[in-house]
């Protein structure tokens, strides 16, 4: 090997690339290891069929770290958002309802709906946003020490503490009654509009296994209204998810690291406690002081490492970390734009079908025992209503996210369920736009199992394992293992299995590197 | 008659019921002992062992010491029984953990007055009694659902099963709601005698509870009216003056303690008028739809389970039937949409097995807790449909004693309807309002109000609505007193 390099990153996803480019921006020699021919894992555009540039993975992005957005200079680099305005219109039994980035338009809209929800709308949402904004820096924040807090933590907790204090006495008791509650608790003390319910309640269910009556999941409500503090709001990537991805390479590219696709880690090496390094697949052996691991927790421990170096309590640990997957995703390449019946302007850029919050909950329970919802709701995105340049003139791609779709099947097996799973999608999508099963051109079906064969994300898993209260701040991945790295020294972990998860926030990546730059002392010698 | 739903009935003549509660752990130490309830009258009879008949005709069934509760686990699985005693200890030392804040008025989180600030720095310092590892324990009980909390710990259904039934009684969630794990533990929290997770019976009847604390409270001065229905808390100027019974008998008074729920409280017994509006709101939004129905049976003879038949230990202690959590979360599943369940979870008990002056002799009663019966039903009414229920019940526990319809020579089966309209308990929530994270502590009954003080001068909250909640504490009364006595002090009375 002519190079040497400092730091291995493992997987080039978002936060890899994110890693990578502040290591070397630090002046570290990084490698970032890529199985894929293409970096971005699930930030990926691919082609549906010829012409059709489909965001296959994540559709939309908007919380990314305004710290990474400047620090690297991403707008230079090519990357440019399409923010969503409605931000959703939400679909039920026969009724519509837009929401919109302005507060008082969609107030306007739930007017015609029902007088109390309008007036209580634009508090819910000023309360949400004070949260959000309360919390905004615990993001970026490595988890405190819980066994030795630091003075500096310390003081970083209690200012946390007095930003929501400052916001009032009533307020901070209401922050801190919400957090447990179900987010159908929460939402039935302040609406009584079914479908703008069940619309919020998809926000913060997307990804979980968990369903709308289920305690802890109101606190999921929350980050949701951050890209709003931040300026854009929810936004489609001009070009397609891709370009987030390439643009942070060419970031990391630009700062000095290299990376290499085709590249499968199949073991990170270490001897005596002591990371020295990673093997490919193909026998290769690269050494580096530090490894980072963008890879998911029980990908990287469980498959990575060797598992002496853990031992065993650790291990049961990581064994136990909930990420069974529920997410599923069917892509569609359409031969023209379908009817929209259920609003006057077209199809949205962006809606969902989600009738009410029993219809969610019922979806649940199917998931709970092991089966695909019998009526799964569907998050659903246009982007050629926006990006026209996407597809050939004046056709379009369509991409819906399934919930809920549970990894682990029982009975059955995602080989067989797939097909059915699409045909469901395609029979919800041509209830609600008549037509719409002859426009398809081309349909792709990914399965949690995909997503874990295509994106090597465990158990299908989109955020690296379950984001509910248990497995939060302190507590993820492991106990005490919260703080990026790991029994390994040397081995950190830099992806959404860390804290604050995932969700496109780039923020596991940025803090992963600011620690090992704290440690950097302590590894070169 | 005293003692709200601590009561024991003679319902059927020669059977002694107690209607409603049946098991007793949680009377905090403190009160058993300053009030002197056993020369009143109080006596427990220890409930040590665990029956559960499976529908496959296996069982599990073990008494209180360790080598016996081994044995009957190992049956299923030896790492389970080796795994049972470590669980039980760090769940006891957790509970102990716990246990000074039952007897403590919460802090008022969000003020800045000093007094309030010592009281959280206080509570900083006893969390720092825990090791680092039990702190991580005790946040991820407090966040997850009791089934994927076993399923760290245990494979066997049954067992899993068994326990998690000790952390959905009396909440509307089932054993996958997450936060459920925490009440796992509030259970380990029963101390008679000083032993941790040792539940008993009350010689007497669970009345005996409710009677020897009215003896002790007429032996220290206090004068208690039966048959006197408040129907109002007279209020002038923002301060309780009195109260006016059904009656129309008006009775001043300089204070005022409620130990009717919040709801009922506030919204029966003041009129709006005298409450500022956000506080309406949060006694409004307190939850307190019961989820659970009683049914006591007065019967011929012992019952005999067909797992294991005849009138033996098995009986003496706690008998419950929900064999899988899968079970108990389908049940719950009913309950969710305005049903109750199908094929409830029952926990059950003979108590004329350990005490033959409940019944004649030969005779037995039988009383069931079931889950879930939710208050509110989504078809029909609970009058209209308790014989319905009440055939559930029957079927359900058939499948585990088939000749029980021969056997039984009466019954009494209660909806949580039934219960409100009986004691008084709004939404027959047998705790006064679920006990969830979110409508505990210092969120009890509602933010800014968990010092049993109200927003009218002179009007407390001495029942289970108040911190630390329901479950046959006797907390919330002492805690009430003892602030009730501190604004005397300070003369705000």
């Amino acid at each position: 090997m002519a190079d040497s390099f400092d730091v291995i990153v493992v997987g080039g996803g978002h936060n890899g690339l994110v890693a990578a480019a502040y290591l070397a921006r630090s002046r570290r020699r990084v490698l970032v290891l890529e199985r894929r021919p293409v970096v971005g894992g699930p930030v990926a555009t691919d082609d549906l069929a010829p012409g059709f540039h489909a965001s296959t993975g994540a559709d939309v992005c908007g919380l990314l770290r305004p710290e990474i957005l400047e620090d690297l200079n991403l707008a230079a680099r090519g990357l440019r958002f399409l923010p969503l305005d409605p931000e959703v219109t939400a679909v039920g039994d026969h009724s519509s309802l837009r929401i919109w980035q302005d507060v008082w338009r969609t107030q306007a809209e739930l007017m015609t709906k029902s007088p109390h929800d309008a007036e209580a709308y634009p508090r819910f949402t000023s309360f949400l946003r004070d949260f959000a904004t309360a919390l905004d820096p615990l993001f970026t924040m490595t988890p405190p020490n819980v066994a030795a807090p630091s003075l500096g933590e310390q003081l970083g907790l209690f200012r946390r503490a007095l930003a929501v204090r400052r916001l009032g006495k009533k307020t901070m008791q209401q922050m801190l009654r919400m957090p447990p509650m179900s987010v159908r608790d929460f939402l039935n003390e302040w609406f009584e509009t079914e479908l703008l319910k069940a619309s919020l309640a998809v926000d913060a269910l997307i990804g979980t296994f968990q369903g709308p009556f289920s305690p802890g999941t109101a606190f999921g409500l929350v980050p949701h209204f951050l890209p709003a503090i931040h300026g854009g709001g929810w936004s489609f990537v001009k070009g397609g998810m891709g370009n987030l991805a390439s643009a942070l390479a060419l970031a990391a590219r630009e700062a000095g690291v290299t990376i290499r696709t085709n590249a499968e880690v199949n073991r990170i090496t270490s001897t005596d406690g002591r990371v020295t390094g990673v093997e490919l697949s193909n026998g290769d052996r690269i050494a580096a002081r530090v490894v980072a691991s963008n890879a998911d927790p029980k990908r990287t421990f469980l498959h990575l490492v060797d598992p002496e170096e853990l031992g065993p309590e650790f291990l049961v640990h990581v064994r136990n970390f909930e990420m069974n997957g529920v997410v599923a995703k069917v892509n569609f390449a359409l031969d023209g734009a379908p009817q929209f019946p259920a609003a006057a302007d077209g199809v949205p850029a962006h809606f969902r079908i989600c009738p009410s919050l029993e219809y969610l909950e019922r979806a649940y329970d199917d998931a709970k025992y092991g089966s695909a919802s019998a009526s799964p709701f569907l998050d659903v995105f246009v982007p050629t209503m926006m990006d026209p340049e996407l597809a050939p003139s004046g056709k379009h791609i369509l991409s819906a996210l399934v919930q809920y779709a549970p990894y682990d099947l029982h009975p059955g097996t995602w080989d067989r369920e797939g097909d059915k799973l699409g045909d469901k999608v395609v029979g919800l999508l041509e209830e609600l736009m008549p037509g719409f099963e002859k426009l398809v051109v081309a349909r792709q079906v990914l399965t949690p199992r995909d997503l874990e064969t295509r994106f090597g994300l465990t158990e299908g898993h989109i955020y690296h394992g379950e984001m509910t209260l248990d497995q939060s701040l302190v507590l993820r991945p492991v106990p005490g293992w919260s703080r990026y790295r790991t029994p390994v020294e040397g081995l950190y972990l830099c992806g959404s299995g860390a804290h604050p998860g995932g969700g496109i926030t780039g923020a596991p990546g940025y803090n992963a590197a600011r620690e090992i730059l704290a440690d950097w002392i302590r590894i070169s010698s | 008659m005293l003692g709200g739903a601590a009561v024991t009935e003679e319902v059927f003549p020669g059977f002694k019921f107690t209607v409603c509660s049946y098991v007793c752990s949680l009377l905090r130490p403190q009160v058993i002992r300053e009030l002197d309830l056993p020369s009143h009258g109080f006596e427990v009879i220890p409930q040590e062992s665990s029956f559960m008949p499976l529908p496959d005709g296996r069982y599990l069934f073990h008494r209180g010491d360790e080598a016996d509760t081994f044995q009957a686990i190992a049956k299923f699985s030896r790492r389970d029984a080796e795994a049972y005693p470590r669980f039980g200890r760090l769940m006891a030392r957790l509970a102990k953990f716990l246990t000074p804040t039952l007897t403590m008025t919460p802090p008022d989180v969000g003020s800045l007055n000093p007094s309030e600030l010592w009281k959280l720095y206080a509570l900083n310092k006893q969390v720092k009694t825990l090791t680092e590892d039990e702190l991580y324990t005790f946040a991820r009980l407090m966040t997850m659902s009791a089934a994927d909390y076993l399923d760290e710990w245990f494979e066997t259904d049954a067992l899993k099963a068994g326990m998690c039934s000790s952390g959905i009684i009396g909440t509307l969630l089932g054993p996958r709601s997450p936060g459920t794990a925490y009440v796992l533990m509030h259970h380990y929290m029963g101390e008679i005698d000083g032993a941790y997770r040792s539940w008993g019976y009350v010689r007497g009847g669970m009345g005996m509870v409710s009677e020897s604390i009215a003896r002790a409270a007429r032996s220290f001065g206090a004068e208690i009216r039966v048959n006197a229905e408040v129907r109002r808390v007279l209020v002038k100027d923002g301060r309780a003056v009195g109260v006016e019974l059904a009656t129309g008998e008006r009775i001043d008074a300089k204070v005022i303690a409620s130990g009717a729920d919040p709801k009922r409280t506030f919204l029966k017994f003041l009129e709006r008028s005298d409450l500022p509006a956000d506080f309406i709101r949060g006694i409004e939004h307190f939850k307190i739809e019961g989820s659970s129905g009683k049914a006591n049976f007065a019967l011929k003879e012992a019952p005999s389970f067909s797992a294991l038949p005849g009138n033996g230990p098995q009986l003496q202690g706690a008998i419950s039937i929900g064999p899988t959590v899968d079970y108990i979360e389908k049940a719950y599943d009913d309950a969710k949409y305005g049903d109750f369940s199908h094929r409830p979870f029952i926990d059950m008990c003979v108590p004329s097995t350990l005490d033959p002056t409940l019944a004649p002799p030969g005779k037995h009663i039988m009383s069931c807790f079931i889950q879930y019966a939710p208050y509110t039903l989504r078809k029909g009414t609970w009058p209209e449909r308790r014989e319905e229920f009440a055939e559930t019940v029957i079927d359900t526990i058939e499948e585990y004693v088939p000749n029980l319809r021969d056997i039984i020579l009466h019954q009494q089966v209660l909806s949580p309807w039934d219960l409100e309209q009986m004691i008084g308990l709004t939404g027959g929530n047998i705790f006064h309002g679920e006990l969830t994270p979110d409508q505990l502590f210092f969120l009890r009954p509602t933010p800014g109000w968990a010092q049993y003080r109200t927003p009218i001068k002179g009007l407390y909250l001495c029942g289970s609505g108040a911190h630390p909640g329901g479950g046959v504490m006797g907390a919330p009364g002492l805690n009430a007193a003892r602030e009730i006595l501190k604004d005397w002090a300070l003369l705000r009375v």
